[in-house]
């Protein structure tokens, strides 16, 4: 009694793990065919900056200015709205960065372009077994 | 042995520091590419249609192109003969923005 208990809680938490593994890779399906349609024509509203040279031994505002923008370290990838501001700490950096500018719907969070980084696992989980004898 | 030291007779001082005079081709030619790059940087900031002072500033310095070899290559110093010395005696001089001197000089 208590090995098959065990044995189903098991079973459950395979196909848990395997649901949101396919809810992951269907997202970043949805993710990829997103940007490439709309790139050329929605209008360009935000900077994509990334760092390409440490700060190391600059002046502390210019680290200040990268910290500001939310960069912690070399080659991460920030997205910031078109304003002054953000202008302004750019120019500031200008030496440090590479900046591209980019539409709202390009915009990616530090979680999403980790998700984007992923490769495609080469499958989808269409079911298992268990759940046809649910059935 | 430490970096850009090179061992000699401890009877004779002891550690030596040379650096050439001058930049070699492939230092130049990573300096211009540096300077394009910074270049990029204030065109997509200028593309993006803001105004601010940081940008009109910016936008009064040389390009590369712009720029005489002079200028991409050494830098103004009172104390020379000539009154230039080589760019890459500046510290940090790949993270530093050099691109103007004291008129006439």
């Amino acid at each position: 009694m208590s090995s098959t208990l065990i044995r189903s809680s098991f079973m459950n938490h395979s196909r848990a793990f395997c649901l949101k593994r396919q809810i992951s890779t269907s997202r970043v399906a949805s993710l990829e065919a997103g940007p490439s349609s709309s790139s050329t024509s929605a209008p360009k509203t935000h900077y994509k900056i990334t760092l390409q040279r440490s700060a190391i031994a600059l002046p502390s505002r210019v680290k200040a200015t990268l910290e500001s923008l939310g960069i912690h370290r070399r080659l991460q990838t920030v997205y910031h709205e078109h304003n002054p501001i953000n202008a302004g700490k750019i120019l500031r950096v200008k030496e440090l960065v590479t900046v591209e500018n980019v539409s709202a719907d390009e915009v990616r969070t530090k979680t999403e372009q980790r998700r984007e980084r992923r490769p495609s696992r080469g499958f989808v989980v269409k079911g298992s077994k268990l759940s046809q004898e649910a059935l | 042995m430490f970096g850009a030291f090179r061992p000699s007779p401890i009877s004779s001082v002891g550690l030596l520091w040379k650096t050439p005079w001058k930049l070699s081709p492939t230092r130049k030619a990573n300096a211009r590419a540096r300077l394009k790059r910074v270049d990029s940087v204030i065109e997509a900031v200028r593309a993006s249609g803001v105004q601010c002072a940081a940008l009109t500033q910016a936008l009064e310095l040389p390009k590369e192109h712009e720029m005489p070899p002079k200028d991409k290559y050494t830098v103004f110093t009172p104390h020379a003969r000539g009154y230039r010395k080589g760019i890459h005696k500046v510290p940090k001089w790949t993270r530093l923005t050099l691109r103007t001197n004291p008129r006439g000089f």
